[in-house]
């Protein structure tokens, strides 16, 4: 939190503390995207590391074409949920229920496909589109309850998507009786086997959502208000955002995304159950704070999230290219998640002991006191 | 009113308590066997490792944190414990065992505790980092076999039975375990309103910067409170390994959410500073009977994980409506009047 910002909870600001409040959030906001920069870098370099580890350790098989094209099928579910939560965290929230999310809406394509199919596959076939749409559709619902409970209740996201995702997984078990359903609309299983080239069609879908979802944040004002909402609520509300429209669009389109992401996940394997994905919850969280997420919310980066996907995925078949078992892949992901927050611990500290010199250029030309430390010492009590 | 008020409670436990008790009336009048001994010791048999946890969850969450990483840390104390029993020394005494088990446990809640004060970085994320570090190194490093038998000390506290009667409709028999877990919820309950340790949670749960001002000393308490939950934790994994007659590493983790659901409903505050360990228990009682009428309903297990959750949203939705109604009632001053409040005080 910057200085020249008036205290939370300041009864009426006059126009000079709005104008101050919004003077602070904006220098914060540049420092964020300063300090998310920094850590796209940083994602640079973690990847480019962890692509040459395995590389040469195990080069017949990582390098292999089929399990480069393997990290770029498998990226695309995993990376939109990943967005999705880094959304939620940019407003100071979090969405447990993404992947409960993604999987009902598979389950709901699924089974309108086999229930279609069951009596006339070739109608099935032709309203593939609505299907998909319907899964969509599905994950929007999700994702409009969550924002209901958190911005019109009032309930805490934490709590609230933490309810929805064991009423949407209830729902999921009891839709699929508990076992898995199999079959997919022949168009998006066919549509999940083509590629571009050596790039596989699904990347390339992802890396285009990922794009949207950046110029979404930076260039539209609701993307704007979201990044503001998080990082400042009080300054957002004197500001004139209201938060309760901030945070249903929030995680209306956290639902959407989760949604495609089921759909996606269909494209490549056309089955559907009701723990699909039980550990991707843990996953996507590392991926969204290893990528420069701030869960305080306020800074956060669509290309280190992407950055951080790419560098799970090509560690996780790297550890199966080493014959690694998934129990030390879930090691090495904790240990990743804490190291990088330490990290940024101990460099947002030494920064602070050195504001001058470590500065980003353009931080210091918008203001010159306050650093990112303190914006890290703010938040201490989460 | 003032009698009313007080028995709601500080954190509507009374209203839980009516709740509670109104669905216990319901379910009577419905199945003449609900309201029996053996149902009541049944119920308390299956509320035992979930109060143990709860409790664990309850000390964390009063002091400003959460803990996802609690059954974790209780499956591979316990499993460890018994694994190196079974494996290297079968004729070990109980007490050794749940020792063993107690360290490791105060050991990995250290590691989280160390990890979060000294760093000061969000609960949530930090313990599910620890949740899957821990769960990897204990299939990775100790094993991952599925013990049928306990070790013979053990095996016999399978069977320990406090209070153990025959009544009209069965046996009704109260397990060793369950009074483990009320004496654990006695010393949590001291621990929390009558230590300087307890009241120093709640002052670092309402504000961390203000009790650090006013001399607690913030780092070494929250440290201590990640051992206890340890500890806690490490208990409960050997009471469910008890009970349960094996050791399966497969075991307990997965239903953290279902324990945060209870304590949350009792009362708890997630920002912290709030919470009590009768509305714990009787969150924890609540779902327990929920999920028994359910199931004696002929509802499908299926639906029971999404009661849990409706259950949640409905009760934190409820408390989230009604703090927001009294935080306007108290706290809305409209420009004139707080204007005529300022003219008055000058005058």
């Amino acid at each position: 939190m910057s200085a020249n910002e008036s205290p939370p909870g300041a009864p009426a600001p006059g126009d000079g503390a709005r104008f101050n409040d919004r003077v602070g959030t904006v220098t914060r906001d540049i420092i964020g995207r300063a300090s998310a920069n920094r850590k796209t870098g940083r994602m640079v370099v973690a990847l480019l590391l962890a692509f040459s580890i395995f590389a040469i350790a195990n080069p017949r098989v990582f390098l292999s074409p089929l399990n480069l094209q393997n990290i770029g099928v498998t990226a695309p579910e995993i990376g939109i949920i990943a967005i999705a939560m880094m959304l939620a965290m940019l407003t100071g929230g979090i969405d447990l229920s993404l992947v409960a999310i993604a999987n009902l809406s598979a389950i709901t394509v699924v089974a309108l496909y086999s229930g279609i199919a069951a009596n006339d596959p070739a109608l099935a076939e032709s309203l593939t589109l609505p299907i998909i749409v319907a899964g969509v559709l599905v994950g929007i619902g999700c994702g409009m309850l969550n924002g209901f409970l958190v911005s019109v209740v009032g309930i805490t996201p934490i709590l609230a998507t933490l309810g929805t995702m064991q009423i949407l997984n209830g729902i999921a078990i009891v839709t699929t009786g508990g076992s898995t359903l199999y079959g997919a609309p022949e168009g998006l299983t066919a549509f999940g086997r083509t590629a571009l080239g050596p790039v596989p069609i699904l990347f390339v879908l992802f890396i285009a959502i990922a794009v949207l979802m950046a110029l979404f944040l930076s260039t539209t004002s609701l993307g704007r208000k979201i990044q503001l909402e998080g990082a400042n609520p009080v300054a957002a509300r004197y500001s004139g955002i209201s938060s309760r429209s901030v945070l249903m669009s929030t995680y209306t389109l956290g639902g959407a995304l989760a949604g495609i992401a089921g759909v996606l996940f269909l494209a490549r394997n056309p089955t559907a159950s009701a723990d699909y994905g039980a550990s991707y919850v843990l996953l996507v969280i590392v991926i969204a704070v290893l990528g420069g997420t701030n869960p305080n919310g306020g800074f956060a980066s669509v290309a280190g999230v992407v950055l951080a996907t790419l560098t799970l995925q090509i560690v996780s078949s790297g550890f199966t290219a080493l014959r690694l078992s998934s129990y030390e892949y879930a090691i090495a992901q904790g240990v990743i998640l804490i190291a990088v927050m330490v990290l940024d611990y101990v460099a947002a500290n030494r920064r602070q002991r050195r504001p001058a010199i470590e500065a980003p250029p353009d931080a210091r030309a918008a203001s010159p006191e306050p650093t990112p430390a303190t914006a890290q010492r703010d938040t201490e009590h989460s | 009113m003032q009698t009313l008020r007080r028995f709601r409670g500080k954190n509507n436990e009374g209203v839980l308590a009516l709740v509670l008790l109104a669905l216990i009336i319901t379910m009577s009048m419905l199945s003449p066997a609900f309201l029996t001994a053996g149902t009541a010791f049944s119920t308390l048999r299956s509320a035992t490792v979930p109060l143990i946890f709860a409790l664990a969850v309850l000390v964390v969450i009063v002091s400003g944190g959460i803990d996802v990483s609690f059954a974790a840390v209780a499956i591979f104390s316990a499993y460890t414990a018994v694994s190196f029993a079974i494996t290297t020394a079968p004729d070990l005494p109980a007490a050794a065992i749940i020792a063993m088990a107690i360290v490791i446990g105060a050991g990995l809640g250290l590691i989280n505790g160390i990890v979060i004060a000294r760093f000061r970085l969000p609960t949530l994320i930090v313990t599910l980092g620890t949740q899957g570090i821990f769960v990897g190194v204990m299939y990775t490093y100790i094993g991952a076999t599925y013990y049928a038998q306990l070790p013979p000390s053990l095996a016999a506290m399978s069977s320990m039975t406090v209070i153990d009667f025959q009544t009209g409709t069965g046996r009704a028999s109260l397990h060793v375990m369950a009074v483990v877990a009320i004496v654990l919820a006695i010393v949590v309950w001291w621990m929390l309103t009558r230590t300087m340790f307890g009241r120093s949670l709640y002052a670092i749960g309402g504000d961390v910067e203000a009790a650090r001002r006013a001399g607690f000393r913030v780092m070494r308490t929250q440290v201590l409170v990640y051992v206890l939950v340890g500890v806690l934790a490490a208990i409960a994994g050997i009471a469910h390994m008890v009970m349960g007659r094996s050791a399966n590493p497969q075991d307990l983790v997965g239903d953290e959410l279902d324990i945060i659901a209870a304590v949350v409903l009792g009362g708890a505050s997630i920002f912290g500073g709030r919470g009590s360990v009768i509305g714990t228990v009787l969150g924890v009682i609540l779902i327990q009977v929920i999920n028994n009428s359910l199931l004696l309903a002929g509802v499908p297990s299926a639906w029971l994980r999404a009661a849990v959750g409706l259950l949640l949203i409905v009760g934190v939705g409820v408390q989230a409506v009604a703090a927001r109604k009294k935080a306007r009632r108290v706290h809305t001053l409209d420009e004139d009047k707080s204007d005529r409040l300022v003219q008055e005080g000058a005058a």
